[in-house]
């Protein structure tokens, strides 16, 4: 695990905010979630690193990011009122823009991305940390603040799940 | 071991130390069960990582850095906004409106004629029935 630190948020932008996107597509489904996600995490960044402390730089990032999305759902389960019609439109303009291709790369892991909403949080959250974002079992113990035991435990009952859910 | 359960994840992730490995190894070549679970385990990890990348959306991050305010609140702040302005020009239409001048109920009957008198409390019903005009013969 490489400790370089970014120096700017520009950096962290361009190096992880493609897999912060994923990460957050993958948890909530949804591309507009994931878009304002992702530019809350990079607002959190970018007031935060002037006081990061050096040590596992992948586990802060990616605490900051689960922080942010946890934050979200707890704000959305206060006022859940987020009429549908919007949520649709949102979704067919951030989908139209593109290609067929972009399209089908969307949809081609349909039955996948049901399957992780369908998995209890800690489970799914563990399982796309693994899995899409590629952390190691620290990393993503130190992300979730619980022990690398706790991370092992959740990523193969989650797998075990989604063969479940999958067959 | 009774089985080798989350060992398979971690043997898979390549998260087990040597001990670790040794004993998941041993246990397998003697475990159906385990044996079984190691292959539906890996099918649905290479699943998982199968999922496409999905790029970032055009525009979402560039060089002035993420909007100040995300997507989502922005366009609750414009509707703010709209409301604030549009609360700003009622004030100042009823600060330079000349307060009503008292009406009468003379006045009432004569602007709003049937309307007003129905009210038995204001005398005999003066009902106006409009004229309709014969349509065809």
């Amino acid at each position: 695990m490489t400790e370089s630190v970014p120096l700017t948020w520009e950096e962290v932008a361009r190096v992880y905010g493609r897999k912060m996107y994923n990460f957050a597509y993958r948890l909530t489904g949804n591309p507009a979630d994931a878009s304002d996600l992702v530019q809350e995490v990079l607002l959190r960044v970018r007031k935060g690193l002037d006081s990061y402390q050096p040590g596992s730089f992948e586990g802060w990032l990616w605490r900051i990011t689960r922080n942010a999305f946890l934050d979200d759902v707890r704000r959305r389960q206060r006022r859940p009122t987020t009429p549908i019609p919007e949520d649709v439109d949102r979704w067919g303009l951030s989908v139209s823009p593109s290609s067929d291709f972009e399209y089908e790369r969307l949809t081609l892991g349909d039955d996948i991305q049901k399957a992780l909403m369908d998995l209890p949080y800690e489970f799914r959250e563990a399982v796309v940390l693994c899995d899409v974002v590629g952390l190691s079992y620290e990393e993503i113990a130190t992300a979730v603040a619980v022990p690398v035991g706790t991370v092992r435990s959740r990523i193969h009952r989650g797998r075990k799940l989604l063969r479940g859910l999958l067959t | 071991m009774s089985h080798a359960g989350e060992l398979i994840s971690a043997y898979l992730d390549g998260e087990l130390d040597r001990g670790e490995m040794q004993d998941l190894l041993e246990h397998l070549a003697g475990c159906g069960r385990c044996a079984t679970e190691m292959d539906e385990m890996q099918a649905v990890r290479s699943a998982v990582r199968s999922l496409p990348m999905i790029e970032l959306p055009a525009g979402l991050v560039d060089r002035r850095g993420p909007a100040v305010v995300p997507l989502r609140r922005n366009r609750g702040f414009l509707v703010g906004a709209a409301a604030a302005v549009v609360a700003v020009v009622i004030a100042v239409a009823a600060l330079i409106t000349p307060p009503p001048q008292p009406v009468s109920l003379d006045d009432l009957n004569s602007r709003f004629g049937a309307r007003v008198s129905l009210d038995p409390a204001f005398g005999p019903a003066k009902v106006v029935v409009p004229e309709i005009a014969e349509v065809g013969g």
